[in-house]
């Protein structure tokens, strides 16, 4: 007898501006000006503010953080396309969605400043925190969105984000599968940003696209261009819609690059070309977008300087913030232990206190 | 006045070199300007400032290595609530640099203003420095278990935890353990410092307990001509502090042979050929002699081994992981290649090829500098008929290799032409024997003598 195809498959890829500037007309979203106003500042936001991480990192003042730049229009063009309704669940080289979502970045200093505080985000809802297990927040995500449909919360769903990296855990498989067979409402963004630490992609998957990982669990896998914020917006409203009208969860693989080291204790020079990383560097995703505002008469040179100015005051506002707003305890371990503490705690409390010199409050 | 500490700029990263200043004293500095690069054993990186000021003091010259928390830089930020910082135990060790007096740690007055060029002491560290025994060694090696609240406390008391009994369990120091100590008269941080001290520091006259022993000062070069300094740095300081600790702490013994290799040769010319292209299809001598070593290891177990002289136990190893010296632009870096027992002579040869060329672009992995067995050292290829290499401290022998060159020889009363490979295994005479080695050497040339024999062992 002979072979007939079980089933075919094809893994679109989504480009709506080009690295040169072309825009392609019958994909362009539409973006009203305020969104791509907005799209923007959050881009530069999420750039600054890295910068400023990893200076504040070197000099001792918060600790090791995984910098995204590079990586911001796959991190802040899904977010335009959220609701208040829609949940976050991040990895942790998602700065920028944070940002859009409104944590304040005094929260994500906190974070990396190995505050617990930093876990909480006060009026900001259906946002997770950052997730450093690589993959467990793939099941938290099908999970949610699993509950949204259980409710009937038609009009919400989730969007979850990972690495390239991450598709090589099991929770991977297992939160897609799950999603996949539920139908729950989640958009799955993997960043491809071509690294997971210093393995490359040829080593972290036989597959030729991360996208097409998707097919296997009988959902939609689309490539799109990471560093066209466009497109990411675009492929994410997409999945929405899907989502929304019950048809169950897409997986996006955003096609970018980790500009800078993993985290700031790593050396990437120890493992991958100069080369390739200047070709990245050259592809910024926002300077493409820049370049888009520039041409539609919405930017100049100095609406950027202002915005530079604004930015660096609020940065350095939630600098503050993140530095002198908190009151620190030395014996804050206790409080965690029981619900209650039991007598027992509280005199090696007290012994702790004494031994320390009486005070409790230090930072 | 804000004082700048040196941040762990990786995780769990204790110290780190200073490569650059951007900076000199009486400098402004704006906040996040460059203000030093420090490289770690993770990376090397720019601290911008994290403020803005004149600078007073700098806390290291280039090329000093700097502990995590010690100050690097003082500020005039016109703040004058000085930041009454404890002094911390932590402390530059200088790299000998030129105009530089190298003085061991004083006991300054931690309270007075901080000159750049020299090392802090910690308040509690009165005991003289000229009288610290620096044979005195601290009670136990490696980490001690404590708490972090003990950890701090020790610092701030300035104790060496290594020096402290500890009553927990696996000797876990408490509070309580540093408070009995200290009560009973402690020895302060310097003296683990000193025997720490990578660069070499030392006041001549010393003499390190040992008898006859004395370091003279040196004299000063430039009264006989003009002279350059350069501090030893990174991977030369690196070979420095291993190589002076392997030759002070080891009897070495070196055997030497010649090894008629002419079969060999003629039998891996002619594979070389039909290999050519191939990965490791160069097949280096070194590659047989790294497969034949092996073989050897396996039969003498005991120069596959290690002196723990903490324990004072013989540590067998099961797994042949094979050293090989490698030369490269930053000095010398031994790329270890795992497992030689179960890899072909052709693997051997193409990791030789893929770690030599590694390490000697600097790509290689800290993995791969580690975990070694053996080492073998070759400069044959540069020139040399014999050399007697130093054992590679905590191994327990190493082999030289020299330049094979056709020599005439005797053979059964005539006179041929031969390739002859001048070998020279060192060895720790603590753990071996001279006969040991002899008979170590005595399968060493027959695998290489006559390698046809040798294949059906295989
Ligand atoms: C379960 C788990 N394993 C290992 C790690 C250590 N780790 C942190 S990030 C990372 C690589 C992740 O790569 P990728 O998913 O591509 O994300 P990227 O860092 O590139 O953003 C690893 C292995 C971890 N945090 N969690
Ligand atoms: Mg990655």
């Amino acid at each position: 007898m002979p072979l007939k195809n079980a089933h075919k498959f094809t893994v679109p890829h989504l480009q709506v501006l080009s690295e040169k500037g072309t825009l392609d007309k019958k994909l362009d979203p539409g973006l009203s000006e305020t969104q791509l106003l907005r799209l923007y500042r959050a881009m530069t936001l999420a750039r600054e503010a890295d910068q400023r991480m990893l200076r504040l990192q070197r000099q001792g003042r918060m600790g090791t953080f995984s910098p995204s730049t590079g990586q911001e229009a796959a991190a802040c063009g899904p977010m335009l396309a959220l609701s208040e309704r829609d949940w976050l669940v991040p990895a942790f080289r998602e700065l920028g969605a944070m940002l859009m979502r409104g944590v304040p970045l005094h929260r994500i200093l906190l974070f990396w400043g190995g505050w617990e505080e930093g876990n909480v985000f006060p009026g900001v809802e259906r946002t997770l925190p950052i997730a450093v297990i690589v993959a467990s927040q793939i099941p938290h995500a099908a999970g949610v969105a699993y509950s949204l449909k259980y409710r009937g919360e038609k009009d919400a769903a989730v969007v979850c984000y990972f690495g390239d990296g991450a598709t090589s855990e099991g929770d991977f498989h297992e939160g897609m599968n799950f999603a996949a067979v539920w139908k729950a409402p989640v958009v799955f963004i993997c960043q491809n940003n071509h690294w997971a630490i210093s393995t490359p992609q040829e080593k972290q998957t036989g597959s030729k696209t991360f996208a097409q990982k998707a097919i296997a669990y009988g959902i939609p896998g689309i490539q799109v261009d990471g560093n066209d914020p466009l497109a990411m917006y675009k492929a994410t409203r997409d999945a929405l819609d899907r989502a929304n009208n019950g048809e169950g969860p897409t997986m996006i693989e955003a096609l970018t690059y980790r500009v800078s080291m993993h985290t700031t204790a790593d050396d990437p020079s120890k493992y991958r070309d100069t080369a390739e990383v200047e070709v990245w560097k050259s592809r910024d995703p926002l300077i493409r977008l820049r370049n888009l505002l520039n041409e539609r008469g919405l930017w100049g040179e100095e609406k950027e300087a202002a915005l530079l100015a604004e930015i660096k005051g609020e940065i350095d506002a939630e600098v503050r913030i993140y530095e002198h707003g908190i009151e620190a305890r030395s014996d804050i371990a206790f409080d965690h232990v029981f619900a209650s503490p039991g007598v027992e705690l509280e005199e090696q409390r007290a012994a702790f206190l004494e031994s320390r010199g009486g005070g409790s409050t230090n930072a | 006045m804000f004082e700048f500490k040196l941040p762990d700029l990786g995780e769990g990263i204790h110290e780190g070199e200073i490569l650059k200043w951007y900076v000199a004293v009486g400098d402004t500095i704006a906040e996040d300007e460059s203000l030093v690069d420090i490289e770690t054993d993770k990376a090397a990186v720019t601290i911008p400032s994290p403020k803005g000021g004149t600078v007073v003091s700098l806390g290291g010259n280039v090329g000093d290595t700097v502990d995590v928390g010690m100050v690097i830089t003082t500020i005039d930020d016109g703040d004058n609530a000085s930041s009454a910082a404890t002094p911390a135990a932590a402390q530059t060790r200088k790299a000998p640099a030129p105009e530089v007096e190298a003085t061991p740690a004083s006991a300054a007055d931690p309270a007075s203003t901080p000159r750049s060029e020299t090392v802090k002491t910690p308040a509690s560290a009165v005991t003289d420095p000229a009288s610290t025994p620096h044979s005195a060694s601290p009670l136990r090696v490696g980490p001690v278990p404590a708490a972090p609240a003990t950890r701090r406390k020790a610092r701030e008391m300035g104790l060496d935890l290594h020096m402290v009994p500890g009553s927990g369990p696996a000797g876990r120091v408490s509070l309580e353990d540093l408070e009995r100590f200290a009560a009973g008269g402690g020895t302060a941080t310097d003296a683990e410092e000193d025997l720490s001290a990578s660069a070499g520091a030392i006041s001549p006259g010393e003499t390190g307990g040992i008898p006859f022993l004395e370091i003279e000062a040196l004299p000063d070069f430039r009264r006989y001509g003009a002279i350059e300094t350069k501090p030893v740095r990174s991977i030369r300081r690196k070979v420095a502090k291993k190589m002076t600790t392997s030759m002070i702490l080891v009897p070495h013994v070196a055997l030497m042979e010649e090894v008629d290799v002419t079969q060999l040769e003629t039998f891996r010319r002619r594979e070389k050929a039909r290999r050519e292209g191939q990965p490791g299809g160069h097949l280096s001598l070194l590659s047989f002699v790294t497969k034949a070593v092996t073989e050897c290891l396996k039969a003498f177990p005991e120069f596959n081994a290690s002196l723990d002289h903490f324990k004072g136990e013989i540590v067998y190893k099961t797994y042949y992981n094979i050293g090989i010296a490698a030369d490269t632009p930053k000095g010398l870096m031994v790329p270890v290649i795992r497992g030689t027992d179960s890899k072909s002579i052709l693997q051997i040869a193409a990791d030789i090829e893929r770690l030599g060329s590694a390490a000697r672009d600097g790509k290689i992995a800290v993995a791969d500098l580690q975990g070694g067995s053996f080492t073998i050292t070759n400069v044959g290829p540069i020139a040399g008929k014999q050399l007697i290499p130093t054992i590679n401290h905590p191994e327990v022998a190493i082999l030289g290799m020299g330049r094979a060159d056709e020599q005439a020889v005797v053979r059964d009363g005539d006179i041929v032409i031969r390739t002859i490979l001048p070998v020279t295994l060192t060895f720790d005479h603590r753990i071996v024997d001279g006969a040991d080695a002899a008979r170590f050497m005595k399968k060493l040339v027959m695998l290489l003598s006559e390698p046809l024999n040798w294949l059906t062992e295989l």
